[in-house]
């Protein structure tokens, strides 16, 4: 982003009457809109998309009918969803039950500042990225015990300390098998994890050493069950709970519900490609100042790679999801705490012990030269 | 140290709830996650089927047995229909007798199909329902060019069947028989031998045999928990003991016998059978009438019968008392689903609430026989 | 020991299985079945069902004998049927033909006890028969016009039989 400031200040000179902190400032809040811009269309495009492959898979049709392939269908939700009746429980607990909602979404977007899209496209290069990221979406627990609680209800209490166990159990499988790539980089930073791959699958990450390989796959199942998808979305398992801590919900705050979990998806996804495949690095470079639009150390080549990756990873995620069903609450603990614990710990001393013995050297440079 | 009361939970699953199989009730007693006891509540959908049938003549009644079981309609039919013959010594033309086979064993399919996927659906897989239903479009399209109707139909009379085969039926099913083969084995691999969906029903909710014929179980769930008892083999009617036929019996391959895997993994291969049984029915049907001359008013002789069936879920007994008219005095329905209700309360013990869903859909209830 | 691994590779392997199952919906080798009613059907939907579906009710006035079989058949009594004897005619007119569609479960019943050859009563293929009000789903089919057309036909067919008997 201060790259993008610094541009701005260089290029148009009517921002040099003002002082460059509040440039600054102003850049900031243009970004943060601008990124809510392209989170919450995503992911009611996703929501269609996933409706479409879920179709697909299950010998039908989707939605078709709502513009030119049903491409307007999630706007149509999104107006009906606005315009529906605010209705909350005359026993709910109100301020909780309003801000339950909020705090889900935010926990979620918070993500955002520090996701990489291209070379110079990233809201704020943190040095310390993945923490944050890890750090801040836990927040989503926070939201989803309020639900649970302030809704009233028997079921939607159940769904919520559901959730918050599975969430928490997670997380410690999901950044142990994170840690194995950290150590091979060295940095927390997501554009530097970046910079240590190369654009040829054998110099990703996920090719590095079998540890890594072993680390994609615990990390992506930790993820999932992070964002309460199935196999694991026990806390909103529509045939036992109707919803769990939806239930009450309807209108708006339902549909920040399903932004907040769409826009997880996309996070996890995102992550998933930073760490492990190879994020935006391309063999060839096309630059963007050409237009004279946007400065040229914006790889548009890149920003493209980095969104396919991404939402290849997204669709392996809505495969998972309309394939298996859902664990039951005690298999759940049982797979995280007794196999993706241990193997994530599995991993990360083998990779200490790699780079005792090779270094940070992956496979394909030992083999290759 | 302060003292922390528990108190257990009581729960209302239903009557609305997307997973009871239809409108029911389960009083829940639940201390967290681990349930105390699962009280089934039934009723909700009691429509007097039987008092209705008080005041109707015989041949009358027919589509109201439709409505009793709606999956399994031609066995419902075929029932009532059987039960009124014994009493009134109507003969029926061979003919006929292979026409019904066929019927209540392509009807038998379609109900397992219904069966199997939504097992799958409450426990999350929302695709293999999706593939069993597209299975059984076929077989809905099947029945209508048979009967006219595809859920309720009304076929099967008094002293034989309505109408005759239709030209092409012979060949069409054969033609979904060999499709539907090979795609229930696309079914297992997508469902069946998945390890989640394993853990979720094998060792949960044991039922063993001794408490199995204790409470009265029937069908596919007694079957399931190791009993070798199928009316189509111990107690022979129509032209059954013509065919060549296994009958699966739970053998807890995944866990123990009489878990909900049992159940689940046997109506698929009663499906395999029945698709069995069709086709040497097809092969051996002999021409004739498809219906006995009846008067124009049926009056029945005084009496009795009883007369049961091996329907989709079980026995399904029909008990006719009549007083020499031409409405029957009473009429009894006993069914499958109303016996497996009673095992829910003793098994829910101990089971968690996630299980509890398992148990009721591996039962394979049907809310409207329930209550009639 | 043992089971621990065998458990993660029959996890991996069965689930592996069942994605490549889903994965093969992709391809054209399973197309949707979906019918994309009403409007995007290569032909009307009606004319797909077969022969004996059972749909809508259709009535012949000029075929019915009045015999009445069907109202007394209907397990529901939703027909209703007004008949009179004409002065010099024999048989039963027609006066009031009412099938309440509310009512009627689509059994066959009713059409099956018809006697008359072609049949008066009959299932069409037709299903779409709903209507805004629930008046409007009783079908009359005798109106007063019709009842004195039918009445005519009877006193005509009653005259050529008396001439045919005059002629013996």
């Amino acid at each position: 982003m201060r790259y993008f400031a610094d541009w701005i200040i260089e290029n148009l000179e009517f921002t040099r009457a003002i002082p460059s902190e509040y440039v600054y400032l102003i850049i900031m809040v243009v970004g943060g809109l601008l990124l809510l811009l392209f989170v919450v269309p995503m992911a009611g495009a996703l929501t269609f998309v996933e409706r479409r492959v879920a179709g697909k898979m299950q010998s039908r049709i989707g939605p078709n009918r709502v513009g030119p392939q049903g491409i307007f269908q999630f706007v149509a939700d999104g107006v009906k969803l606005i315009l529906k009746e605010d209705i909350i429980p005359t026993a709910a607990d109100r301020r909780l039950f309003k801000l339950a909602p909020y705090i889900v979404f935010v926990g979620s977007f918070l993500t955002f500042a520090a996701l990489p899209f291209s070379q110079k496209l990233i809201a704020a290069d943190l040095n310390i990225g993945i923490l944050y990221i890890f750090a801040v979406s836990s927040m989503v627990v926070v939201g989803i015990i309020m639900s649970g609680w302030a809704s009233n209800n028997n079921l939607s209490l159940l769904g919520g300390m559901r959730s918050a166990a599975q969430i928490i159990s997670y997380e410690v499988p999901q950044i142990l098998s994170v840690l194995a790539v950290i150590l091979l980089t060295g940095t927390l930073g997501m554009q530097g994890t970046i910079k240590a791959q190369g654009w040829a699958p054998q110099h990703w990450f996920l090719f590095h050493n079998p540890f890594a390989f072993i680390a994609f796959f615990v990390f992506f199942i930790s993820a999932v069950a992070e964002c309460n998808r199935i196999p694991f979305d026990i806390p909103e398992a529509e045939s036992e709970l109707v919803s769990g801590y939806n239930t009450e919900y309807s209108g708006f705050r339902f549909g920040l519900f399903f932004l907040a979990e769409f826009a997880n998806v996309y996070v996890i996804s995102a992550v998933a490609v930073t760490l492990f495949l190879g994020g935006w690095n391309t063999p060839f470079y096309l630059p963007t100042g050409i237009w004279g639009l946007l400065p040229s150390a914006v790889n548009l080549a890149g920003l493209i790679t980095f969104l396919i990756k991404t939402f290849v990873l997204v669709f392996v995620c809505m495969w998972l999801r309309w394939t298996l069903p859902r664990l039951r609450v005690d298999q759940l603990m049982t797979v995280g705490w007794k196999y993706m614990v241990p193997i994530a710990f599995f991993n990360l001393v083998g990779t200490a012990v790699w780079m005792l013995v090779w270094g940070d050297k992956s496979i394909a440079a030992l083999l290759g030269g | 140290m302060p003292e922390f009361r528990t108190e257990e939970m009581v729960l209302n699953m239903g009557p609305q709830h997307p997973s009871t199989h239809g409108v029911m009730r389960f009083v829940v007693h639940t201390d967290g996650e681990v349930m105390r006891v699962a009280k089934p509540d039934v009723g909700y959908l009691h429509r007097s089927i039987e008092k209705i049938a008080e005041k109707l003549k015989y041949p009358q009644f027919m589509p109201f047995t439709d409505r009793i079981d709606y999956l399994a309609a031609m066995n419902c039919n075929m029932g009532y229909a059987m039960t009124v013959e014994k009493l009134a010594g109507i003969e029926v033309p061979p003919r006929a007798e292979y026409i019904r086979v066929i019927a209540s064993e392509l009807n038998r399919i379609a109900s397992h199909l219904i069966s199997v996927g939504v097992m799958g659906l409450e426990l999350g897989a929302v695709t293999p329902f999706l593939h069993a239903i597209r299975e059984r479009e076929t077989i809905n399209d099947l029945m209508e060019e048979l009967c006219g109707a595809r859920l309720t139909y009304n076929y099967i009379r008094i002293g034989g069947v309505a109408q005759d085969l239709p030209a092409g039926f012979a060949e069409k099913t054969i033609e979904f028989l060999d499709h539907f083969v090979p795609a229930v084995d696309e079914y297992n691999r997508l469902l069946s031998y998945n390890k989640i969906f394993v853990k979720r029903m094998a060792d949960v909710a044991v039922i063993s045999a001794e408490n199995a014929v204790d409470y009265g179980l029937v069908g596919p769930n007694l079957r399931a928990s190791g009993v070798k008892w199928d009316l189509r083999r111990d107690e022979p009617y129509s032209v059954y003991p013509q065919f060549e036929f296994d009958i699966p019996v739970g053998t807890g391959e995944k866990g123990q016998v009489g878990d909900c895997y049992d159940r689940y993994m046997l109506r698929i291969r009663e499906m395999v059978e029945s698709s069995r049984i069709i086709k040497q029915c097809l092969a051996a049907v002999p021409d004739g009438p498809v219906q006995t001359k009846l008067p124009a008013s049926l009056k029945v002789p005084e009496g009795e019968a009883y007369v049961r069936t091996e329907s989709v879920r079980g026995e399904l007994g029909y008990y006719v008392i009549s007083d020499g008219s031409d409405k029957p005095y009473r009429l009894r329905i006993r069914t499958g689903s109303f016996s497996a209700m009673s095992i829910v309360e003793l098994t829910s013990r101990g089971l968690m609430i996630a299980d509890l869903v398992a148990l009721i859909g591996s039962l394979d209830v049907v809310a409207p026989e329930i209550d009639r | 020991m043992r089971r621990y691994f065998l458990n993660i590779w029959e996890a991996i392997s069965t689930i592996a299985k069942g994605m490549g199952v889903t994965l093969v919906h992709f391809t054209p080798a399973r197309k949707s079945i979906t019918i994309q009613y009403p409007d995007r059907t290569p032909v009307p939907v009606v004319e797909t069902l077969p022969e004996r579906s059972r749909g809508m009710l259709t009535f012949d006035p000029d075929v019915c004998d009045a015999c009445s079989m069907c109202a007394m058949t209907c397990p529901i009594d939703c027909i209703s049927i007004d008949r009179e004897r004409v002065e010099g005619a024999k048989g039963f007119v027609l006066k009031r033909f009412d099938i309440d569609m509310a009512k009627c479960m689509y059994c066959g019943l009713c059409t099956e006890a018809c006697p008359v050859k072609p049949k008066g009563l009959e299932h069409t293929r037709e299903f779409e028969g709903a209507t805004d009000r629930m008046e409007d789903l009783i079908l009359e089919f005798i109106d007063e016009k019709k009842h004195r057309e039918l009445v005519e036909k009877a006193l005509k067919k009653a005259e050529k039989l008396k001439a045919a008997q005059n002629e013996e």
